[in-house]
């Protein structure tokens, strides 16, 4: 039990000394550059007997981007810990205490049933991994190749379907449909 | 410690003589499966009505009977748990005490609220840390137990509530009610062990039933939360951190988990006698015993009564203001699970 209390000591004492080290990295600076605030999907066709140029929206989609707009002051989870330091470091000393602790129990217990039990963890863990590389592996092609077609889908009249991210900017622009074409 | 066991103990054999003329098994698992349906659908049907009813009927007389079982589970004298109920009780107060004091001095303009997310992430460490100290307390007095894995387990929990504190708390409001039930098959286990197997098989129902309201309620709209009260409630329920989420699933689940949990305190533990006959303090060991004190156990069990008519009139005074101080003081009787439940395995 003393020398569990030492070692955490000792432990506490370097993680203290790590936080003032960090203390003196410079904040990042803020981005200003508008962030999409909703992600969903557009189709882009023509029709000849139109004389205006018409954007359809559904009362669905509407209503998310409205309620998209109004969350936009406030972060997401994510961005909500990478901005708050102090809690990203206590998060971290935790897991790291909770790795250490883990590891001395490991080391004490010498039943065959805790191995088992870490064995089973392990695997649940290496599941989960798979899992989440498998998933982003699935996570489809880049979006700019659905619009590859774009062109020449115009030209022969024929509809175009992909995603689209919703910005909102300042000022009283025109709406602008940015289409990511790559040149072949 | 051996004669504060045997107290506890003794009250058990008499509820179980008055149980055997009672239902059985399976009239036990039909009461549990309707209750648990029933509870269900209403709250489906009707989440705000039947939080705002609930609340006022239920939430006193259940800390009341909380408080009574908690009371016959204390032991006479405490031993070689002295310790224990030391860290227990000092927990209980000070935890309460600083629950308390955030919401009191951010209204009396002494705080201003700020780093809010970071106080509340303090609170649920000492919680969580207080709580680990229990069960690695509890788990020195049991032979041939190491609980060591807690502590792994508890800074993972610590990491995690640094990680989104607000989300941390609001995880201890769903999963709370969810502790009666535990208290519940300790109880059955105990006391009448072939129901135990039908309860677990029972409990089985609880994903069932809550996947199926989540399917059915999470393409729902919103619950209209345009005055205070229902705005309270939905915000209770996590409206605000899981906006993408129908606050009308949310407050349902919430309201859900609410009704059993008063309907095990209420009903289901005193039926099996887990309270002992309600009006006598001669089931509870710390009243019964040669050096006990029944009077003060008798005047603390009728100023709880009273306790319970006082929040009946506040909430039909004042539904939300008194709705808002008791969520902020029933933290007391949530910390007071934790050493019950932990001394119970």
């Amino acid at each position: 039990m003393k020398r569990t209390l030492i070692l955490s000591a000792a432990i506490c004492a370097l993680l203290a000394s790590g936080i003032y080290a960090f203390g003196d990295i410079a904040k990042p600076k803020p981005s200003v550059e508008p962030k999409p605030i909703f992600y969903t999907g557009l189709i882009v066709k023509t029709d000849p007997k139109e004389y205006d140029a018409r954007l359809i929206i559904s009362e669905e989609t509407l209503k998310n981007i409205q309620d998209a707009a109004a969350r936009r002051g406030n972060a997401s989870l994510g961005q909500k810990i990478m901005h708050s330091s102090t809690r990203t470091i206590m998060a971290g000393t935790f897991m790291f205490l909770a790795v250490s602790f883990a590891g001395i129990w490991f080391a004490r217990s010498g039943q065959r049933r805790s191995h088992k039990a870490i064995a089973a963890v392990f695997l649940v863990a290496i599941v989960f991994g798979l899992a989440t590389v498998i998933v982003r592996a699935n996570a489809g092609p880049p979006g700019y190749i659905r619009w590859q077609n774009l062109p020449q889908a115009l030209k022969d009249g024929q509809e175009t379907a992909g995603g689209v991210q919703i910005e909102i900017v300042p000022g009283d622009d025109r709406m602008q449909l940015i289409i990511p074409l790559r040149k072949k | 410690m051996e004669r504060a066991e045997n107290i506890v103990v003794s009250a058990w054999p008499k509820a179980r003589a008055r149980d055997d003329r009672r239902v059985s098994a399976a009239v036990f698992a039909t009461i549990l499966i309707v209750s648990a349906c029933l509870s269900a659908a209403l709250a489906s049907w009707l989440p705000l009505q039947v939080s705002i009813v609930s609340v006022f009927l239920f939430a006193g007389p259940h800390n009341w009977f909380e408080a009574r079982y908690f009371l016959m589970r204390l032991p006479a004298r405490f031993g070689r748990s002295r310790n224990f109920f030391i860290v227990a009780f000092a927990g209980i107060g000070l935890l309460t005490l600083a629950y308390i004091s955030l919401p009191a001095l951010y209204y009396a303009n002494i705080w201003s609220g700020a780093n809010w997310p970071n106080a509340i992430a303090g609170w649920n460490t000492l919680m969580i840390l207080w709580i680990s100290a229990l069960v690695l307390m509890r788990g020195r007095q049991k032979a041939n137990r190491d609980w060591f894995w807690v502590l792994p387990i508890a800074f993972a929990l610590c990491a995690f509530n640094w990680l989104a504190p607000e989300l941390f708390s609001l995880a201890i409001v769903y999963l709370h009610p969810l502790v009666a039930l535990w208290f519940l098959d300790r109880h059955l286990r105990r006391t009448k062990p072939e129901w135990s197997k039908t309860y677990r098989g029972c409990l089985a129902l609880l994903p069932l039933l809550l996947v199926g309201m989540a399917w059915q309620l999470s393409r729902t709209s919103s619950l209209a939360d345009d005055n205070g009260l229902f705005w309270r409630i939905t915000q209770h329920a996590g409206a605000d951190l899981l906006p993408n989420v129908s606050s009308h699933l949310l407050v349902s689940t919430h309201v859900f988990l609410e009704l059993l949990h008063y309907g095990v305190w209420i009903v289901a533990l005193p039926l099996i006698g887990a309270t002992g006959a309600i009006w006598s303090v001669k089931s509870i060991p710390i009243a019964n015993h040669s050096r006990g004190f029944p009077k003060l156990i008798g005047v603390i069990l009728i100023c709880g009564l009273f306790a319970v008519a006082v929040l009946w009139f506040g909430f039909s005074a004042n539904y939300t203001l008194t709705r808002d101080v008791y969520f902020a003081v029933a933290m007391a009787h949530v910390l007071a699970e934790a050493p019950f439940l932990v001394r119970m395995i």
